[in-house]
C-alpha cells in the first residue's frame, strides 16, 4: 500500500469496517461478486515467511480481501458480504471513530446525501409513549378480533356536513338538488408515495400487484400511491387503475402519459395526490439522481439523463387560496369532478392556518388533507435535510384534528398521517394510536421497501438508496441488482403484511369496542408522559 | 304425589326469582316432583335440581317465564314452556329435555354439553354458541322448528344442531349471517338456505347415518312441540345439508399473488413496453449477464504464468494455445484473476447497465 498522509481518506474515517479473518476465508470470491458498492476487493498481500532473523528472509504471496478506502466506492453496511460467505469470515461493523460526514465535506465541498430516513432522534417516539387504555370489560362489550365483523374503510374525498348536502323533499321522496363531490371508502393505510425511478420497476410492479390482489381476492380495499414519477400506460388502461392514486407534484413528471391515456382510460383512478412537501425532506423537492434515470424511466418523466430536482415548491402558487384555486380545481376537473383530490404536505408548524384555510373550502374541491411527519423516507435527499429539518407527526396530527373539532367541521376533510409508521415493526399499532388521535387513515411507503427486503434502517445501515446501487434490487434501475429482487415474494410478503396488519387493527378496535374505525376517540388512549398527555389532550396515567 | 301448582303472582304480589326458586327447593326436599309454574318473569327455572329420591324424575310446564329457563338443568330433568321463552334457554344444560313451543330468544342451548332443547319457533342470536360434547355422556342435542339469528353456533366444540328451516323460505339464511365462526366440533344439519359460515367450516351432503339419526329424532322432536304433522315435509332430506368443521390438516387452496400475477394481471407486466420481463430472480453471486463485474483479458500482455488458472475459485479460466479465456456460465466476477495477475492482463469491468 502507497504512503497514506493525514489529509488522505483512511479507512478509519468510514462509517463502517470490513471485519476479516483470513484464516476462516476459502477464497471464493463470493462476497466480492456480490458486493455492489465495490467496497471491498481481492488483493495480493506479500507476506514475510521465517522468523528466524538469522535466516535471509523468504516471503509469500497470498490473496486476501481489503476494503476499498474511497468515497466513490466505501461500505455502506449492508452486510451482503456475510450473506453470502461460506464461512462466516467477513462483515461489516460500524465505526465508531467514523467521521465520514466531515470528510466528506471537506474533500468534496458538496453537500453529503443519502436515502431512507433520518437517522437521528429515532429513539423516543411519542406514538410508543401511548398505549391504548380504555378496555370495555363490563362497561360495553369488547369484541372479539377474529369473529367479529369491522368496518374499517373510512372516506377519502370530501365530505359534506348534512346540512349541506342539497337534499329535497320532493312528494315524500329524498332528491338530490346538487351534485356531491367525489368520495370513496377506501382502506384506512394507504401504500406507496414512492416514484417510478426512486425505486426499480419490480419493487413499484410488485407493489401494484399487491394492492390489485389485497383488492380483488381479499377485499381490502386499500390504495396505492403512485409517487411523482408518473404511470406506466399498461396500468393506466387496465381495470387496476381504480385502485391508484396519481400524483402530481412540483415537477409535474409523468403527467403527459397520463393525460395522453385518458380517452383509453377504462376506469377512473382512485384519486389524485397534490404534493407540496414531503416529511423526510421539508421544503425540499424530489431528487432523483442520474444514476438512476434510466431510459424508461426518462420516456415516462419526459426527461433526459440528468439529476432530476423537483423545485421545493409548485412554481406559480403564492398562497393558500390559489393552490386551492389551481391546484385542487384543475384536478378536480383533470376527470370530470368524478375523483377525489387531496394534498399532502409536510407537517410544519404551520400545518393547521393551512388545514383551516382549506376548511373553508367553498367549492368542496379539497377531499383530503395528508400531513407527512419528519421520520419519512426518501430515495435521496441532502443529510442536512433528512437529518435537521422537519416537524413530528403525532401533535401536529391533533393540533389539525382539533383545529377542525372546534369549528365542528372535523371529517369534511379527511386526514392522513404519515411519516416512519412501522417504524419499530408494527404499523397497525401506530395506525390505530393516529386513528383514535383524529385520522381518518395513515400512509406508509419506507415500511413497504423493508417488507420487500431492504435491510436500510435508522442507525446508519446501507440507506444508499440515492446511489442506485441498492443491494436489495429495490432503489436501483441496475439490470442485474434489479433483478435480485422477486416480483412475486415481495408482492406476496406485501399482502401478508398487510393481511396481519388488518387483523392488528381488529385486535386494537376489538378490546376498545369500536366495530368502525374509532376517528378521534382519543378517550382510549392513555400516556404515562405527562408533557404527551398536555399537549395531546389525553389522560395522563401512572 | 300430586303436581305442585305456583302461581308467582296473586294480589299483585309478584314473588321474586329468589322466592320462587326456594319455594322449589323446599316443595322438592318435601317429595314433589312434577311442577306447573305460572311465572312471571322469573329466571333459573328448572335448573340445577334433582329429585329427593334418587332415579324420580322432575317435570315443570311453565309459563310466561323470563331468562334462563333450565339453565344447568340435569339429566331427569324435562320443562315445557307453554309459548315463548327469554334469552338462554338451556344455558349449560347438561342433560334435561327442554322443550319451548313459541319461540326462545338469544344464546338459546348457549354452552349446552348434553340434553335435548326442542323449540318450536325460531331462536335469537348466538344460540348455539359454544355447545360442547363430553364424550363421558351423550352429545348435547338443539332442534329448531323455524331458524336462528346471526352468530350462531359461534365457537361450538361439539353436539348437533338441527335447524329445520320451516316456513323459512323467503329468508336468505336460515342461520342469519356469519355463523358457525370458530366453530371446531360437533355438527349442525339445516334445511334451506345459509349465508356465509365462517370459511373454517364446510358444507356437506348428508349420508345415510345422519338421515337415520334424524328419522329417529324428528319423531320424538316433532311429538314434543306438536307438530307431528310435519313430518314428512321436514323428512325430504334432499333439501338438508350439514355443516361440520374442517380438520386440523385441510388447508385452505390459497390462490398465490404469483398465480394471480399469471392469470389476472396485465399480461407482460405493467413494464412491458420498456423491459421484457422474464421474472428470473439473481442470487447475490450469479453468472453470465447477472454478474455485477466481468474480467477481460489482454493478451498484449499475458506472460502466460497461469496464476489466474490455479487461483480462480469457479475454475472459470481456461488456456488454450497461450489464448485465455474466461467461462461466462461458470464467472461470478470476484476480481480474484485481476486482483493475482503480475501483469495486469485481467482487468475487471462493471456489467452494471440501466435497461434499456
Amino acid at each position: 500500500m502507497a504512503a497514506v498522509g493525514v489529509n488522505e481518506l483512511h479507512k478509519d474515517d468510514l462509517p463502517w469496517v470490513i471485519e476479516y479473518d483470513e484464516t476462516k476465508c476459502i477464497r471464493c470470491g463470493k462476497c466480492t461478486a456480490a458486493c455492489s458498492f465495490g467496497a471491498i476487493k481481492p488483493v495480493v498481500e506479500e507476506r514475510r515467511k521465517s522468523g528466524s532473523i538469522a535466516q535471509k528472509p523468504s516471503f509469500e504471496k497470498i490473496v486476501v480481501i481489503e476494503q476499498c478506502v474511497s468515497h466513490s466506492n466505501y461500505c455502506r453496511g449492508c452486510g451482503m458480504c456475510s450473506y453470502v460467505c461460506p464461512n462466516g469470515a467477513i462483515k461489516p461493523v460500524r465505526n465508531k471513530d467514523d467521521r465520514y460526514s466531515i470528510r466528506y465535506r471537506a474533500d468534496k465541498g458538496e453537500s453529503l446525501k443519502k436515502g431512507g430516513r433520518s437517522n437521528l432522534n429515532t429513539e423516543g417516539r411519542t406514538l410508543d409513549k401511548i398505549k391504548i387504555g380504555r378496555i370495555s370489560q363490563m362497561t360495553d362489550p369488547s369484541l372479539d378480533a377474529t369473529r367479529h365483523t369491522f368496518e374499517l374503510r373510512t372516506p377519502f374525498g370530501r365530505v359534506l356536513s348534512a346540512d349541506k348536502l342539497g337534499l329535497e323533499n320532493s312528494n315524500g321522496k329524498l332528491d338530490l338538488t346538487s351534485s356531491l363531490p367525489p368520495n370513496r371508502w377506501i382502506y384506512p393505510v394507504i401504500m406507496g408515495d414512492m416514484s417510478i425511478g426512486a425505486v426499480s420497476w419490480r419493487m413499484w410492479e410488485a407493489m401494484a400487484i399487491a394492492t390489485a390482489y389485497l383488492n380483488e381476492v381479499l377485499g381490502i380495499p386499500i390504495r396505492m400511491c403512485t409517487g411523482e414519477g408518473g404511470i406506466p400506460v399498461r396500468l393506466l388502461k387496465s381495470k387496476y387503475v381504480k385502485y391508484m392514486i396519481l400524483q402530481i407534484a412540483s415537477g409535474h413528471f409523468g403527467w403527459n402519459r397520463i393525460i395522453q391515456a385518458m380517452p383509453d382510460m377504462v376506469e377512473d383512478p382512485a384519486g389524485i395526490l397534490i404534493k407540496i412537501g414531503q416529511g423526510a425532506k421539508p421544503g425540499d423537492g424530489g431528487l432523483l439522481m442520474a444514476n438512476k434515470v434510466a431510459k424508461y424511466v426518462q420516456e415516462i418523466r419526459g426527461v433526459p439523463k440528468a439529476d432530476l430536482l423537483s423545485p421545493p415548491t409548485h412554481q406559480g402558487l403564492y398562497s393558500i387560496e390559489e393552490s386551492v384555486q389551481k391546484m385542487f380545481l384543475s384536478m378536480n376537473a383533470a376527470f370530470k369532478f368524478k375523483v377525489p383530490v387531496a394534498i399532502k404536505v409536510a407537517a410544519s408548524v404551520t400545518s393547521v392556518a393551512v388545514y383551516n384555510n382549506l376548511l373553508r373550502d367553498p367549492y368542496n374541491i379539497v377531499g383530503g388533507f395528508f400531513l407527512d411527519g419528519l421520520a419519512g423516507g426518501t430515495g435521496a435527499a441532502h443529510e442536512i435535510s433528512l437529518n435537521h429539518t422537519g416537524h413530528p407527526i403525532t401533535s401536529k396530527l391533533r393540533d389539525c384534528y382539533l383545529a377542525a373539532v372546534h369549528q365542528g367541521r372535523q371529517g369534511e376533510i379527511p386526514l392522513f398521517a404519515g411519516g416512519g409508521l412501522g417504524q419499530t415493526g408494527s404499523l397497525a399499532a401506530d395506525a390505530f394510536k393516529l386513528i383514535c388521535l383524529g385520522a381518518n387513515g395513515v400512509f406508509t411507503g419506507r415500511l413497504l421497501l423493508q417488507i420487500a427486503g431492504c435491510i436500510g434502517n435508522d442507525l446508519e445501515k446501507c440507506n444508499a438508496c440515492n446511489t442506485g446501487l441498492c443491494p436489495a434490487g429495490i432503489a436501483t434501475q441496475d439490470m442485474c441488482l434489479t433483478k435480485r429482487l422477486d416480483i412475486d415474494k415481495v408482492a406476496q410478503n406485501l399482502v401478508n403484511y398487510f393481511v396481519a396488519t388488518d387483523l392488528e387493527l381488529k385486535k386494537l378496535m376489538a378490546p376498545v369496542g369500536n366495530s368502525a374505525l374509532p376517528i378521534g376517540r382519543s378517550d382510549a388512549l392513555v400516556t404515562v408522559d405527562k408533557h404527551v398527555a398536555q399537549r395531546l389532550d389525553i389522560q395522563y396515567v401512572c | 304425589m300430586e303436581t305442585c301448582k305456583i302461581k308467582t303472582l296473586e294480589n299483585n304480589e309478584r314473588m321474586s326469582t329468589q322466592q320462587l326458586l326456594q319455594t322449589i327447593y323446599a316443595k322438592i326436599e318435601e317429595g314433589y316432583t312434577d311442577f306447573e309454574i305460572d311465572a312471571c318473569g322469573q329466571h333459573n327455572i328448572g335448573g340445577s335440581l334433582w329429585a329427593r329420591e334418587k332415579g324420580n324424575k322432575l317435570t315443570f310446564k311453565v309459563t310466561n317465564p323470563g331468562q334462563r329457563v333450565g339453565s344447568m338443568a340435569m339429566a331427569g330433568t324435562k320443562i315445557l314452556v307453554e309459548g315463548s321463552a327469554p334469552a338462554d334457554v338451556g344455558w349449560l344444560n347438561s342433560g334435561a329435555e327442554i322443550v319451548v313451543k313459541g319461540d326462545c330468544g338469544d344464546t338459546a342451548a348457549h354452552c349446552a354439553a348434553g340434553g335435548k332443547i326442542y323449540v318450536g319457533g325460531r331462536v335469537g342470536t348466538r344460540s348455539g354458541a359454544l355447545m360442547k360434547h363430553d364424550p363421558k355422556f351423550n352429545p348435547p342435542q338443539f332442534w329448531v322448528l323455524k331458524n336462528t339469528g346471526s352468530f350462531s353456533f359461534e365457537f361450538m366444540g361439539g353436539g348437533i344442531g338441527v335447524i329445520c328451516g320451516y316456513g323459512c323460505d323467503y329468508m336468505p339464511s336460515v342461520m342469519g349471517e356469519r355463523s358457525c365462526v370458530g366453530m371446531v366440533g360437533g355438527v349442525i344439519y339445516f334445511r334451506g338456505k345459509i349465508a356465509d359460515v365462517a370459511p373454517s367450516v364446510t358444507v356437506l351432503p348428508l349420508d345415510s347415518e345422519d338421515m337415520a339419526f334424524l328419522d329417529k329424532g324428528f319423531d320424538n322432536f316433532l311429538k314434543a312441540i306438536d307438530k307431528e304433522s310435519l313430518k314428512q315435509e321436514l323428512t325430504d332430506y334432499s333439501q338438508w345439508k350439514k355443516i361440520v368443521p374442517k380438520p386440523l390438516n385441510e388447508r385452505e387452496e390459497t390462490f398465490s399473488v404469483a398465480d394471480f400475477r399469471r392469470t389476472n394481471w396485465v399480461e407482460g407486466g405493467i413494464f412491458g413496453d420498456f423491459i421484457e420481463e422474464d421474472f428470473r430472480v439473481y442470487p447475490l453471486t450469479t453468472t453470465g449477464e447477472g454478474r455485477l463485474n466481468k474480467p477481460i483479458w489482454n493478451k498484449e500482455t499475458c506472460i502466460d504464468c497461469k496464476i489466474c488458472l490455479n487461483n480462480c475459485p469457479q475454475k472459470a479460466i481456461s488456456e488454450c494455445e497461450k489464448i485465455y479465456s474466461s467461462d461466462d456460465t461458470k464467472c461470478i466476477g470476484c476480481g480474484i484473476c485481476a486482483a493475482v495477475c503480475p501483469r495486469a492482463s485481467w482487468t475487471m469491468h462493471s456489467n452494471i447497465r440501466e435497461i434499456s
